[in-house]
């Protein structure tokens, strides 16, 4: 009942946190020199043109009364519409979200699925020559630029070896699974198409292992050293004299206790993984948010980049109160 | 537990294998933008009409000779017209039998229709054919249009993608009175050799070909526009047979795909130009002497030959090269530093500090931005560089918020008014044209002159005329004409490039 009270309590508290949220990137992105009309009106276009187009979008109005008209919008859940394109933010976001959201959590699972093992073999191997191996494995995935690795990979696995696809969630000659999720390794299953599941599988491995390798070396990072305050902590000794596998001691006892810190960064990682997608879609040609967001502030296309923004910050928000739900499932001492 | 992981990958290697293009129907285009809208009424992207163009008919399209593209129109949904003396009434005859894909006839309605919208939506197209004052149709096939004033650009206009043919059934799209605007931003509805009949945001577009397309059917049965925003994907693709043609590759990348022996790489004179505003209404530059000595201080060749790897031209004159009005043996500034300096002198303009503006909206810019930094300190120049966003830069151009500019520039339609009425027209300061905020009304009178007339060589007369003042005024830094490079597979036949088409297909001759 308490974890309830306390869910709602910060579920209100999401609100004026959006809300600050939307007047700060609608200032910023206002305050950027630059004209909308004269970007959706082509480079050579008359001043008339330009004039019918800020007009017709109202872009005439005074910055409060397009703030006003925007909230009032958001309220009936509607974001208005993008300028370049002239279509409700809303569809555009339906289009791209899938695609992000699918990478990213292609991308998360890589790095619970590698990270976690290797975080606690480095640990039990502390010191030896497979940590060793680990962490440099990691070192490289803090320190490697998104661009550079995901050009290599493309460059190795796809142009010389040819074992991977290269960009695109699928072939060019493809058609796309018809849209249910937009996550297509499940709409081309519910489809029952397995051979346009096998090809977006198969092209998502690549960009969601590019993305990934910051966040899964972080994670390794923090498993590794958790593991080891843990393992050296006297309950573990106590285990031990009772004469506990080694097996038990590590994935049951010690590994449980570790894992507040490691559901810490892997809630916030989901957030960052999600708006810093941008370079990896960018390099492997996906079609998710981060392009779109790019595409809309170089035509100065506030309802979209407010869209996108609202969208990142509830994630983050959400995957916070998750995060901070889940200690407590944890840990049993922490109460709300 | 092993097995069953190996059987998996096996059988998973084995049903993915390669997707490569290899039927020959099928033609794949690998670009760098998706498209924005898909009205012709509203776009004025090359990136949108590259989609829209091949969907649509048009009264007049360009003229193909010996399988090259060439800047003179000829018949296309018109058979022929008439012009009046005065040049002011055009009388065009429809050819009889083109269908829309519902079946509905191309007539004289029809394209009156398509004009009205795009002049009553009165975006970036209905510039071009702002000359329409009236549309009068005489009988079912034949269409008089009353221009404002004689204007000697009107024949090439109606070849430009704002004067596609729309079908005037789209109006059963139509919601709040937006002439359909919604609809046809995701759709096409014309009579061209191709109908869209996918776009998948971010992923690609497919055009399917009409095999009763009243010119003939394509060679293909369909073209596939696949969206990758990276060179070296592009690249990668092209050299794995994934696409068969690769846009905008950087000029770094080319050697190795000239290497490729299953890949051409095409170079084609574009119309695409690059050059610097000076603008003429800040104190420092006001004086001609000044903006000529910046014009004498430019290594031109030096950025053609290290910048560029060869992929460019000097410009000579605003025209450039393949454009009627070009004028070869006008007079060209070239490297010169001890004329730059005598002039600054002269002009009582040395020790002069100045700042370029420039955007990352094309690759070479920022090369370019260095090469000019020093070559100005060769006359005694300091330049500051300042880089921002696009957007950014476009707002100060406007409002002359700024000394030098790194500008680009390609023509819509194949006239020189694209260039001597849009760049030194004195009612056009800021972004419309006149970037250089240049004023001097023995050009204005001339090219304004030169604007109304039909007779193409008294034209030429008066554009030369105004040539020589202008290089004598220095009101921009012309550095040089872009060559389109076009890599594509081999066996890929039948592509033509066309100047007034940059980033565009003429999918309907193309073959595999």
């Amino acid at each position: 009942m308490r974890v309830l009270h306390y869910v709602l309590r910060r579920l209100a508290y999401m609100v004026p946190v959006l809300f600050g949220v939307t007047v700060l990137v609608f200032i910023i992105s206002h305050a950027i020199p630059g004209d909308p009309a004269s970007m959706i009106a082509g480079p050579k276009a008359s001043r008339e043109a330009v004039e019918n187009i800020r007009k017709s979008h109202g872009l005439d109005r005074p910055l409060v009364v397009q703030y006003l008209t925007f909230a009032t919008g958001l309220l009936k859940g509607d974001l208005g519409t993008s300028i370049r394109n002239h279509r409700p933010v809303t569809a555009d976001l339906a289009d791209f979200f899938p695609a992000t959201l699918e990478l990213t959590l292609a991308s998360m699972t890589l790095c619970l699925v590698i990270g976690i093992p290797l975080g606690i073999l480095a640990a039990i191997r502390r010191n030896r020559i497979t940590d060793h191996i680990i962490r440099v494995f990691s070192v490289f995935g803090v320190s490697m630029p998104v661009f550079w690795l995901g050009l290599m990979l493309l460059f190795v696995f796809y142009r010389n070896l040819g074992w991977l696809p290269g960009s695109g969630r699928l072939d060019a000659v493809l058609t796309p699974p018809v849209q249910v999720t937009g996550l297509y390794l499940i709409d081309s299953l519910l489809e029952g198409n397995w051979p346009i599941f096998v090809n977006a599988l198969w092209h998502i491995l690549l960009p969601a292992f590019c993305l990934s390798y910051v966040y899964l070396a972080i994670i390794t990072r923090i498993v590794r050293s958790s593991m080891i305050a843990v393992l050296g902590q006297e309950f573990i000794t106590t285990a031990r004299a009772y004469g506990l596998s080694e097996a038990v001691i590590v994935l049951k006892h010690a590994f449980k206790n570790s894992l507040i810190p490691t559901v810490t960064i892997t809630g916030l990682s989901l957030g960052e993984l999600m708006g810093g997608a941008i370079l990896t879609e960018t390099i492997f040609g996906w079609p998710g948010m981060g392009k779109y967001v790019v595409d809309s502030v170089n035509s100065l296309d506030f309802p979209a980049i407010m869209g996108f923004t609202l969208v990142v910050a509830l994630v983050y928000v959400a995957m916070n109160l998750l995060v901070d739900v889940l200690y407590a499932v944890l840990n049993p001492r922490i109460r709300y | 537990m092993k097995k069953l992981w190996l059987s998996l990958c096996i059988f998973l290697l084995l049903i993915a294998g390669p997707a490569v293009a290899e039927d020959k129907t099928t033609l794949v285009v690998g670009v760098s933008s998706d498209i924005h809208t898909l009205d012709p009424g509203v776009s004025s992207d090359n990136y949108d009409w590259r989609q829209i163009y091949p969907c649509y008919d048009r009264l007049v399209k360009y003229k193909v000779v010996n399988g090259e593209g060439s800047t003179e129109v000829e018949p296309q949904a018109a058979e022929s017209w008439t012009v009046s003396d005065d040049g002011t009434v055009w009388t065009f005859t429809i050819r009889q039998g083109i269908t829309f894909n519902d079946g509905t006839p191309l007539d004289a309605e029809a394209v009156k229709f398509a004009f009205n919208r795009t002049l009553t939506i009165g975006k970036g197209p209905a510039d071009n054919i702002g000359a329409i004052e009236s549309m009068t149709v005489i009988d079912p096939y034949t269409l008089e249009i009353k221009l404002k004033n004689a204007y000697g650009p009107f024949l090439q206009t109606l070849a430009t993608d704002g004067a596609s043919i729309v079908n005037p059934n789209v109006m059963q799209h139509e919601k709040d009175g937006d002439l359909a605007q919604a609809w046809l931003a995701e759709n096409t509805d014309g009579s061209g050799p191709f109908t869209l009949t996918e776009w998948t945001r971010g992923q690609r577009a497919v055009l399917e070909a009409k095999p009763d397309y009243w010119g003939g059917a394509p060679n293909i049965d369909t073209a596939i526009v696949r969206f990758m925003s990276e060179s070296a994907d592009r690249r990668m693709a092209l050299e794995r047979g994934d696409i068969d043609i690769a846009e905008n590759i950087l000029v770094d990348q080319i050697p190795a795909l000239e290497k490729n022996p299953d890949i051409v790489v095409k170079r084609f004179p574009s119309q695409l130009v690059e050059y610097v505003y000076i603008n003429c209404q800040k104190p420092a530059l006001s004086d001609k002497r000044v903006r000529q000595a910046l014009n004498y201080a430019i290594d031109y060749q030096g950025i053609i030959d290290y910048v560029l790897q060869g992929n460019g031209v000097q410009m000579r004159g605003p025209i450039p090269k393949g454009m009627w009005g070009h004028k070869e043996d006008l007079f060209q500034y070239s490297l010169n530093v001890a004329k730059a300096k005598e002039l600054l002198k002269e002009a009582g303009a040395e020790g002069l500090s100045l700042t370029l503006i420039y955007s990352d909206r094309r690759a070479a810019w920022e090369q370019i931005a260095t090469v000019m930094q020093s070559n100005f300190r060769d006359i005694g120049v300091e330049l500051n560089l300042e880089l921002m966003a696009n957007p950014t830069l476009r707002d100060r151009v406007d409002k002359g918020d700024f000394e030098l500019c790194l500008g680009a520039w390609s023509p819509d339609f194949a006239d020189p008014y694209m260039f001597m009425n849009f760049w030194f027209e004195s009612d056009k300061w800021g972004l419309p044209g006149n970037r250089s905020f240049y004023k001097n009304e023995e050009v204005d009178t001339l090219v304004k002159k030169a604007a109304v007339l039909s007779d193409q060589a008294e034209r030429v007369k008066l554009y030369n005329e105004a040539q020589e003042i202008i290089m004598e005024d220095a009101p921009y830094i012309f550095l040089y004409q872009v060559q389109t490079i076009v890599p594509m597979r081999k066996n890929v036949t039948g592509y033509v490039y066309n100047p007034m088409l940059e980033s565009m297909y003429n999918f309907e001759t193309i073959a595999k």
